[in-house]
């Protein structure tokens, strides 16, 4: 179920890549609330993750050509670009610097992700709601707000009340138990 | 691992690969970062590991069906939905600019749209389920919206009534499981609109559908601020 639609995905973003306007239609009817999800958890603002939504999908069709290339599944570097463009436009609210363009790795190329690779992944994926359960809520809460919610480390000590250093080895701690503990 | 251990360099570069993913990285940090990638194939897949992995928060998210007018929008901007060019670009653009250029162009592309929407006028669609319907009236049956599902796709129509002024109607579909409404966006200011419902969302009896008065463009948060003016369950055709 979840593998078809992958290969659906895939397929509209291969044809998207071609030009063919009508699979960029249906990739949009397929993900279009998901990453809107995306950008209202970021920005909290409906005008402003409109906006960001359709400069994602502007993105989408520029970029559809290199996706074959960088190795992540289709929903990971749709929602990756819709949450970098979010987060690029809340930081700039504040006139806070852009955060480094994680887009950068999405553009190196890799070797082609195996079967296995795939299923590692899915397993993974099934784990993380256990494995978050496993940390103590703020360790938990603080994982979510700062992927969903564009959070920084200085936004995180603010709201701790702990010095930047603190928080960062505090949420550094909680990430590697994160990944011990859905790669087990 | 206790909390005082220190990290052995595996551990580092693994968690640096995280903080590049999440954007926690700033300054010489994250431009080194950044740098590397182009470097150090580890380090990029590292990097694409913990997308992958962090990817499955916002899978969790509920979907929010964004209004029509984001698609026309994007449409738009990248010159789909209009009629193919047959002048040089520069032209047109201060042709689209002049007020009888803009209306004329307005026009047209009311035309696409009306013309990308019209059931009538598309082809049909591959129908899995049966059809299904809802009658929104207010209590004052001030305000009449109908729903009608066929499949995936939802035609919503603004019957009599309208919002006031800075305000929208926005749509919620309400499971019988008591989870969280999920907004399909906000009904037209007048006539008719279709969508195509997120994945997940299957119509079925049971199913409510609700609107609620909202700030123009719905609900600034993702969930009803304002009250519920009309409800309705899904009835079979």
């Amino acid at each position: 179920m979840q593998d078809a639609r992958r290969l659906k995905l895939e397929e509209m973003i291969a044809r998207t890549a071609l030009g063919d306007r009508e699979a960029f239609e249906a990739l949009y009817d397929a993900t279009s609330a998901k990453l809107h999800a995306v950008c209202l958890s970021v920005l909290k603002d409906r005008p402003e993750a409109e906006e960001t939504l359709q400069e994602v999908y502007i993105k989408v069709w520029q970029n559809a050509a290199r996706y074959a290339a960088n190795g992540l599944s289709p929903m990971t570097w749709l929602i990756t670009i819709a949450r970098n463009r979010a987060i690029d436009r809340l930081r700039a609210r504040s006139s806070r610097p852009a955060t480094a363009s994680t887009e950068a790795a999405a553009t190196v190329a890799s070797s082609e992700p195996g079967p296995e690779t795939a299923t590692i992944r899915a397993q993974e994926r099934r784990l993380l709601d256990e494995c978050l359960a496993q940390l103590a809520e703020p360790q938990a809460g603080a994982v979510r707000a700062v992927y969903l919610e564009g959070i920084t480390y200085a936004d995180l000590a603010q709201r701790e009340g702990k010095p930047i250093n603190t928080v960062r080895s505090w949420l550094r701690r909680s990430l590697l138990r994160l990944k011990d503990c859905v790669s087990q | 691992m206790t909390e005082d251990q220190p990290l052995t360099p595996e551990q580092q570069d693994n968690l640096l690969a995280a903080e590049l993913a999440l954007g926690l990285l700033e300054g010489d940090e994250a431009r080194a970062a950044v740098a590397r990638l182009a470097e150090d194939p580890d380090f990029a897949q590292a990097v694409r590991d913990w997308q992958e992995r962090l990817a499955g928060l916002a899978e969790s998210l509920t979907p929010v069906m964004a209004p029509a007018r984001a698609r026309q929008g994007i449409r738009e901007k990248l010159g789909h939905g209009l009629a193919p060019l047959s002048e040089d670009p520069n032209q047109r653009r201060s042709w689209w600019r002049s007020p009888v250029g803009a209306l004329a162009g307005l026009l047209a592309v009311a035309a696409v749209a009306a013309f990308l929407w019209l059931p009538g006028q598309t082809p049909p669609i591959p129908t899995s389920g049966p059809d299904y319907q809802a009658e929104l009236v207010s209590e004052d049956a001030a305000l009449r919206v109908a729903a009608r599902l066929e499949g995936d796709e939802m035609e919503i129509a603004l019957q009599q009534g309208a919002p006031s002024s800075g305000r929208d109607y926005e749509i919620w579909w309400i499971r019988p499981d008591g989870s969280a409404p999920i907004s399909l966006g906000v009904v037209p200011q007048s006539g008719s609109a279709r969508m195509t419902l997120p994945e997940g969302l299957d119509p079925s009896e049971g199913i409510r559908i609700a609107l609620s008065d909202e700030p123009a463009g719905g609900s600034p948060t993702g969930q009803a601020t304002g009250p519920i003016v009309a409800i309705a369950e899904l009835t079979r055709l």
